[in-house]
């Protein structure tokens, strides 16, 4: 077969394959468009209880003490530092686990969920994972430890639990 | 490389299948791929967005002409294009130590691990047989 002739071929399957695509998904397209998925590929009509929140509202409720902080980040990155009084449920260990660990607390409660800082999705995978177990009320504080320590909001260490 | 027109037959049908399968389990859910192409954290998010909505209709197209012998050599040539930036991308995951479910097969998805690599590999050495096979 001629080259040109591959050539065509392919991109004849490229455009009808892009054609099927943008048309099969247009109101997803649209929603884009509009600022949704800014964040994450996340439906939030599926993940109703599910929230993204800026570094200002976080700070806020922790400020308030009625939310519990969730660092989804492995077990040494918050071993050596987390934000104060964050529990530790590292979701890439336990995202095949059924059992999620999670402190006792009340399903209505406000929980706040980070991760790494922007570049990160597994506070995003574990806000999942707390809605399928009926929370009512999960931020993704979507900055997360980045923007947490960059403005030198309070933290601590298990070092310092010692 | 392989010249048995049966074995070659049996190579299309099978990468086509799979590709077929694989790409309907992500057309079912397009938000769930975009997730975990973003999970990769390699393409800004539009560009994961886009390529969320647009390959697994591509994988379907593809591996249906591949399967009805429409097409053969462009569809084996993109596939074979598909399963090597796979590889690459698989390695590259591996060796950053990102710890993501492939998202091959939408919620059915294998872990990124040398097994995938495996996998990858077995269906682009049929792909490669299809398409330099010349009648």
């Amino acid at each position: 077969m001629k080259p040109k002739r591959l050539f065509y071929q392919v991109v004849f399957i490229l455009a009808f394959s892009t054609i099927l695509g943008v048309v099969a998904n247009f109101p997803l397209i649209e929603k884009y468009f509009k600022g949704e998925y800014r964040y994450s590929f996340l439906s939030l009509e599926k993940y109703s209880s599910i929230t993204f929140i800026t570094l200002a509202e976080a700070e806020e409720l922790f400020a308030r003490r009625e939310a519990l902080f969730i660092d989804s980040r492995s077990k040494e990155y918050f071993r050596t530092s987390h934000i104060m009084e964050a529990k530790n449920i590292p979701f890439e260990t336990h995202k095949e686990r059924k059992d999620l660990n999670v402190p006792s607390f009340p399903l209505e409660g406000t929980l706040v969920v980070y991760c790494d800082g922007s570049e990160c999705q597994s506070s995003v995978e574990l806000a999942k994972r707390l809605h399928e177990m009926d929370f009512k009320d999960i931020r993704v504080f979507f900055g997360g430890w980045a923007e947490w320590i960059r403005q030198g909001l309070p933290v601590s260490s298990e070092n310092d639990k010692k | 490389m392989i010249r048995n027109k049966h074995i070659l037959l049996a190579f299309r049908l099978i990468v086509g299948g799979v590709f077929i399968w694989a790409g309907i389990l992500k057309i079912i859910d397009p938000l769930g791929f975009a997730q975990s192409v973003a999970n990769y954290r390699i393409f800004p998010s539009a560009l994961s967005f886009f390529l969320a909505l647009v390959m697994p209709w591509m994988e379907v197209v593809c591996g249906a002409f591949l399967v009805f012998g429409i097409f053969r050599r462009a569809s084996s040539f993109l596939f074979s294009g598909l399963l090597g930036a796979f590889l690459v991308l698989v390695a590259v995951t591996i060796l950053r130590g990102i710890d993501v479910d492939c998202g091959c097969f939408g919620s059915l998805s294998l872990k990124v691990d040398y097994k995938l690599i495996l996998t990858d590999s077995v269906l682009l050495f049929f792909s490669l047989n299809v398409f330099f096979y010349r009648r």
